[in-house]
């Protein structure tokens, strides 16, 4: 099983309106990540692009469809265009989310929660199982935002994870923004999840922007939105991360209101900063 | 986690009158509304965010919050079966064809048609079309006995309506305008390298073409084009498919077969 | 139709189309009227076709319903001779 193997450095998420500027980009990121589904047409700009782009950088696929998390079998077409994707551009990276997206034959186009329990460990570990098998790589699985919980979970996200990770061989994607959204939306401190955190098992890093709002109780509830830059918090918490675990491939998600290429590149060069920081120490 | 979980769920999340599922807490309250309806809430703008994205001009002609109301409406009825988004909407136009406060605009179900032709062209895949010199060495006696390939990005649509002349005053080809006359439009969307392209086809030209694109020789082509449209130009109809690219291999039928 | 007579109508057809594709490509200023004229290319195809994320939105719900509305876009301008298609017909006049 081929192991996920990004370089160590700050990514970006691609986007088409940045191709021309990355070409022309005499320091470019790291990494670039895709997400999965916007790659399944049969050809035209969004594959022409791509294999441009592939020939000079390192690449993770990124799924956001997979609904993993599902109660019912994963749609096996859906993984064999996975695997054709994986295939046609051998990533060094692909992951997927704690989470489902699809119910009976209805995709729902968004990642949704499930509670933590025996049950879903069970079933998520198979899926997970599926796709390693299918894909012949190892697969990372991020921790989600969410906004709620349920009445239902026995287990915390960190156990849950971590045991997925120790059965199925998968690695993890932390996403600090998901951590300090997550932790704030559920009165925990976002410090104390990553003391429980599986940090061992981490091999690729997301950090974005969120919004704030707050719920009908008038606490503080924050939503994954990736239209900003990231923020104070999540930049602290990142290097909180980084002291313990030093450099991990990172990637800066930024999904919505997608700016300019410089001030895309100036986020993934602060993160490559502190970076550079861990590999000094490591040194 | 029962599966009745996941049913509950994706059931209020698609119905947005119906109560907070059980079993769903917050450390604030039981049953929290405005932290469900942030589920809701992306699973609606993102779908609705999708259709815009596949038909630009027909959010134009009728508005952000209308189109955003009738996407809303069509998401309810035809939710996406798959999670390859980029096929998401094929039956809106039909959907808008019976949307009853749409109904006004008898000309959008075609102009939503030709947009959805657009980005299927755009995901097509690709293919070098036959160029002007492989049109030139066929050899004469055997012209009517010819039969094309279609580029996979090929579609012909039929309007009775100025579709083109409307899709292209919302997507920056013309400023939106008075019509000042109302002729029924055809169009051949076809991306033969890179960028999709839009022609406005000449009388008899949509049956020509769609002859060809389903395999019928040329000599039998023509015979339909000219059955549609008596006016119909096989000289100008024969550069403008060889210059759209429209065409990706070519191969010379067994003679004598009849139309 | 005779079929060699066919072939020598197409032949002549296609020569005059192959010479009409050595000539320069029509001007711009002809896209609005003439067939076959120029392409009308896409604009902005970065952004062509749906795309997923896997980010959420801070944009907030709205409660509109569609059967209140009328068109408000372009097609206010794009007003079409003998009203048809106009928002006239429409089911809530402006």
């Amino acid at each position: 099983m081929q192991a996920s193997n990004l370089p160590r450095r700050a990514g970006v998420g691609f986007k088409p309106e940045h191709f021309e500027a990355i070409l022309a980009d005499t320091s470019p990121p790291g990494f670039l990540e895709i997400h999965a589904e916007n790659y399944m047409g049969a050809g035209g700009p969004p594959h022409a692009r791509l294999a441009r782009l592939r020939q000079d950088h390192a690449l993770s696929i990124h799924g956001v469809g997979l609904s993993i998390g599902a109660m019912q079998p994963l749609d096996s077409d859906h993984l064999a265009r996975l695997k054709a994707l994986c295939d046609r551009y051998e990533p060094e990276s692909f992951s997927e989310h704690l989470a489902w997206s699809s119910h009976d034959t209805i995709f729902l186009n968004d990642l949704l929660p499930l509670p933590y329990t025996l049950a879903t460990l069970i079933r998520v570990a198979e899926h997970i199982d599926q796709v390693q098998e299918a894909l012949g790589r190892q697969m990372l699985l991020e921790n989600p935002a969410t906004y709620l919980t349920f009445a239902e979970s026995t287990l915390q996200e960190t156990e849950f994870l971590a045991e997925i990770a120790r059965r199925t061989g998968c690695g993890l994607l932390l996403d600090i923004n998901n951590v300090f959204v997550a932790s704030t939306n559920h009165n925990v401190d976002p410090l104390d999840y990553l003391a429980r955190f599986p940090l061992s098992k981490v091999r690729e890093i997301h950090l974005g922007g969120h919004a704030e709002t707050v719920d009908d109780a008038g606490a503080p509830l924050l939503i994954d939105s990736h239209d900003t830059p990231v923020k104070d918090p999540v930049w602290a918490l990142y290097e909180t991360v980084l002291g313990r675990t030093g450099p991990i491939a990172t990637l800066i998600e930024w999904d919505n209101d997608v700016p300019d290429w410089p001030v895309l590149r100036a986020e993934a060069e602060a993160a490559g900063r502190l970076l550079a920081a861990a590999h000094r120490l490591v040194a | 986690m029962s599966r009745d979980t996941q049913d509950r769920f994706a059931a209020a999340l698609l119905d947005r009158e119906s109560p907070v599922p059980q079993g769903l807490e917050s450390w604030t309250g039981t049953a929290p509304p405005r932290r469900f309806a942030v589920y809701r809430n992306n699973v609606m703008q993102g779908l609705i965010g999708a259709l815009a994205s596949r038909f630009p001009a027909t959010e134009k002609i009728v508005g952000r919050d209308f189109f955003t109301a009738m996407a809303d409406a069509y998401i309810g009825k035809h939710p996406p079966r798959s999670p390859v988004l980029l096929t998401y909407g094929e039956d809106f136009p039909d959907f808008v064809a019976g949307f009853e406060p749409a109904a006004g605009l008898v000309y959008l179900p075609d102009v939503m048609r030709l947009e959805a032709a657009r980005s299927r062209a755009y995901h097509a895949a690709d293919a070098e079309p036959l160029t002007a010199a492989t049109f030139a060495a066929i050899p004469t006696p055997r012209l009517s006995d010819l039969i094309l390939t279609p580029h996979p990005s090929l579609a012909i649509l039929r309007s009775a309506y100025p579709a083109v002349l409307i899709w292209a005053m919302n997507s920056g080809k013309a400023e939106p305008a008075p019509l000042t006359a109302w002729p029924a439009e055809d169009a051949l969307v076809v991306r033969p390298h890179m960028l999709v392209e839009v022609h406005r086809l000449p009388p008899g030209g949509a049956v020509f073409l769609q002859a060809l694109a389903d395999g019928l020789t040329l000599g039998c082509a023509v015979e339909a084009a000219l059955g549609d449209a008596p006016a119909f130009d096989l000289s100008q109809n024969l550069a403008g498919l060889i210059r759209s690219g429209g065409f990706i291999s070519l191969r010379l039928e067994e003679p004598a077969n009849a139309c | 139709m005779n079929k060699s007579l066919a072939s020598l109508a197409l032949a002549g057809s296609l020569a005059t189309a192959l010479t009409t594709l050595a000539a320069p490509a029509a001007s711009a200023a002809d896209a609005k009227e003439k067939c076959y004229g120029i392409a009308l290319k896409g604009q902005n195809d970065c952004a062509a076709g749906p795309g997923t994320t896997c980010a959420g939105t801070s944009k907030i719900d709205y409660q509109k319903n569609a059967w209140k509305l009328v068109p408000t876009g372009t097609c206010e301008t794009m007003k079409v001779p003998g009203g048809m298609g106009s928002l006239m017909q429409g089911p809530a006049p402006v």
